[in-house]
């Protein structure tokens, strides 16, 4: 037989079993799917593969402690590789499973996806926490547990404010000046550019050029002679951890001097790993507990780490799967609720589930979480960290919600 | 390899029948059936995902059409294909989005159709000005003039300027009901699948009578020996130019095509690896085929589909799991190494295997 005629048996027997159970139904009777698309190969699988790992293990966790009111959770978990054709596709593949609600993944493909999912009904709970998906109005069925990037972004910005500018030799003598790192093309990078614009803006930041930093980034030296120029006092930091890293590396090597202040998924435990020194003194957002700090639930995410992917170090894990686990729990309080009130559809996990969460607090250090029909940002606080002395620190917590509530309430949402 | 053997005791006896798309009633037997499945079988068969996984497939054989006309026929290697889709998307989702249009055309669904076209042409000059190069230099250094086209057009332009329109940022949304061809609004599935295989099918059909002309023969005269060819007085570079316009035209029309699946577009969505993706797509088909440019593209989407289906299967058993984890990576590096086999042990691709599959049953029982 030949290398050819086997090669085509074997994919003709692959192709086969994947018709076979592939194509049939999947719903039980006790059962509740749900899909999951991640990335953890692609482009930003240096954050995506932990988070991924995370998702697998929260539901574990949901299964193991009664599930869904008794009904066991069927997780369908696919890479897409950040490829957004792919991701269409999978979606399709959700809805034929029968998933009742979806873990999605980057900003492209959940802001692609969005009046789709708002068309199918399916609540999209995604790892995106885009502004632009907070308004219910334009998205009804997106949903996180985070703050939103824009909210990171803004308290980002008041916290160094706050905190970093009043102890500058300038303070008092001139206006502060911020410039922002991210990648121009990426939807997810850019997602809160123009809300951490307005935030500068209104505290009387001057605001440099922006710096076209690739996702992929590994040399950033010509962006930090750019930066050079207008001597930032702080640049803001949108990317993922990997670039984030690079351009930290940079800025340290050629003497930028200016404070660092980063969105979420390029702040993790990573960060120091590959920025050696020039982490020291980076802030960064986290709207959760780091992996393995004390706070309840937190020992449960480890347990289930060592029980269900030993071969991965505990020292390797990072923030990103308690991210995941936030996701996690919130559907699986949203789904309980839907399923109470008797109805597991999407408009239900929505209305009954989702929206009837004021002030629901699920352990890993994120702050009580509120939903409503008008407002899908689960968190007004932004809880900024500031790495130092090898040490992930909480520095500032700042409540927009609190400190600009008008604003808040009705400019800010959505974008 | 395009030649189809007849069965014994038939010959072609004009030009016409040698030049013919169906040669035989058997062939036009079997081209019905083809018909039938795609444009009923299937619509009627497959489901939402079905049509997902089909429409994935059109937007490849859309995207790889121009690649194999580059590539395949006219010799001239490009990996910066992803730009002219992405001038094609950008163009066409600008038009529908920003352009005043008259009332009577929006109403008669005719803004989106013309915006293809004006995308098609856009996309075509844009590819003629990357194929200027093409007179001073050839293979390798072609190759970095053509990545260029990926650099300038979407990092740069799109990215900087174009993304800005309109103060959107770096995402465009189409709203929910701006894509309408003539009464037919584009908002399911199927109704992607039957613009996509219109399109799919009138391109096809353009290309290869293109290529059965003397455009195409200069083509192929030039992808086998640029400088024979030019002794027999063929325009070498005012051909090379017309198949960066062509390649950039289907090109074109491929991305514009794709905004009516996604509803929205970014710069994102037009990475340079899918340039490198669509040439995978013909030598995995067969260069210089465009059979084998339908074929590699379903190939690269279902075999994909399928391993991740076939490996679900396992993913609550404790091994499965595993397997899934690893799987992925595995993936990646597959696809490599699919490239390469292909390149060792079969270099004219799947269309050579179908070649020769057909002919079998058409010299049938005299095969040998």
């Amino acid at each position: 037989m030949s290398i050819q005629s086997r090669g085509t048996k074997g994919f003709a027997f692959l192709f086969a079993v994947a018709l076979i159970f592939g194509f049939s139904s999947w719903a039980g009777a006790a059962q509740i799917n749900i899909g999951a698309l991640n990335d953890m190969t692609g482009a930003t699988s240096d954050v995506g593969k932990d988070y991924a790992l995370g998702i697998a293990e929260a539901f574990h966790y949901i299964n193991d402690t009664g599930g869904i009111n008794g009904k066991q959770i069927k997780l369908y978990q696919f890479d897409y590789g950040y490829r957004i054709p792919e991701a269409l596709t999978k979606y399709k593949l959700f809805k034929r499973l029968k998933c009742v609600a979806i873990q999605g993944w980057g900003t492209g493909d959940t802001e692609a996806l969005a009046p789709t999912v708002a068309k199918d009904q399916i609540p999209y709970v995604s790892a995106s926490y885009s502004g632009h998906l907070t308004n219910p109005e334009k998205t009804p069925y997106n949903l996180f547990i985070s703050a939103d990037y824009s909210t990171q972004s803004r308290g980002l910005i008041t916290a160094w404010y706050d905190n970093k500018w009043p102890k500058k030799a300038d303070y008092g003598k001139r206006k502060p000046r911020i410039a922002m790192c991210y990648m121009f093309a990426s939807p997810f990078s850019s997602a809160s550019i123009k809300a951490a614009k307005d935030q500068a803006e209104m505290l009387g930041f001057e605001i440099g050029d922006d710096q076209d930093v690739s996702l992929f980034a590994i040399d950033t030296k010509s962006q930090i002679l750019a930066l050079k120029e207008f001597k930032p006092d702080v640049v803001l930091h949108t990317n993922t951890v990997m670039s984030v890293a690079a351009t930290l590396r940079d800025a340290y090597s050629l003497g930028l001097g200016a404070d660092h202040i980063i969105k979420n998924w390029g702040f993790d435990e990573n960060l120091p790993k590959l920025a050696g020194e020039a982490a020291e003194g980076a802030m960064g957002c986290a709207p959760w507990a780091f992996f393995g700090e004390d706070v309840p639930m937190m020992d449960k995410v480890v347990e289930y780490a060592k029980k269900y992917n030993p071969g991965v170090p505990l020292e390797k894990r990072t923030i990103h799967t308690v991210q995941a686990w936030a996701n996690v729990l919130g559907m699986a309080e949203a789904l309980k609720r839907a399923d109470a009130a008797g109805d597991l559809s999407g408009p239900s996990i929505l209305k009954n589930g989702f929206e009837t969460m004021r002030d629901f607090t699920i352990g890993l250090g994120v702050a009580p979480i509120t939903f409503t029909s008008e407002d899908h940002r689960a968190l007004s606080i932004a809880r900024v960290y500031e790495y130092t002395q090898g040490e992930f620190k909480l520095l500032d917590t700042v409540d927009l919600q609190k400190r600009w509530p008008e604003k808040y309430a009705k400019e800010w949402i959505g974008w | 390899m395009s030649t189809t053997w007849l069965p014994c005791g038939k010959y072609h006896e004009t030009y016409a029948q040698d030049h013919a798309w169906w040669q035989t009633t058997f062939i036009r037997g079997k081209m019905i059936a083809l018909f039938a499945v795609l444009f009923v079988g299937i619509p009627l068969l497959a489901d939402d995902y079905g049509l997902s996984i089909c429409n994935n497939v059109g937007y490849t054989v859309l995207g790889a059409l121009g690649v194999q006309l580059l590539i395949g026929y006219c010799g001239q290697i490009t990996l910066g294909h992803a730009a002219f889709l992405a001038v094609g998307a950008y163009t066409s989702t600008l038009m529908i989005l920003e352009f005043p249009w008259p009332q009577a055309l929006l109403d008669w669904g005719l803004a989106y159709p013309i915006s293809i076209l004006v995308a098609a042409v856009v996309a075509g000059i844009w590819s003629v000005f990357f194929g200027l190069p093409s007179a001073k230099v050839k293979g390798f250094y072609l190759i970095l003039t053509t990545m260029a086209a990926q650099f300038i057009t979407v990092d740069f332009i799109i990215t900087q300027y174009v993304s800005q329109i309109g103060g959107r940022g770096q995402a465009f949304s189409l709203p929910v009901g701006t894509i309408k061809v003539g009464p037919w609004v584009i908002d399911s599935d199927l109704k992607v699948y039957f613009m996509m295989l219109v399109l799919s099918i009138l391109l096809i059909a353009v290309l290869v009578n293109l290529l059965r002309s003397r455009v195409g023969r200069a083509w192929v005269a030039i992808r086998d020996n640029d400088i024979s060819a030019s002794v027999m007085g063929i325009n070498v570079f005012g051909y090379k130019l017309l198949a960066f316009f062509v390649a950039g035209f289907i090109g074109g029309i491929a991305g514009a095509f794709w905004i009516s699946n996604l509803a929205a577009i970014s710069p994102e969505h037009f990475p340079w690896s899918w340039s490198l993706w669509l040439v995978g797509v013909i030598l995995i088909g067969g260069v210089g085929s465009i059979h084998g440019t339908v074929f590699g593209s379903i190939f690269m989407v279902v075999v994909i589909e399928a391993l991740q289906l076939v490996i679900m299967q396992f993913v609550d058993t404790s091994w499965g799991s595993r397997l899934f984890m690893d799987f992925l990576f595995v993936k990646e590096a597959a696809f490599g190494l699919v490239i390469c086999a292909f390149m060792i042990f079969e270099p004219n691709g799947i269309a050579y295997r179908w070649w020769q599959a057909k002919n079998y049953f058409n010299l049938w029982p005299f095969s040998y």
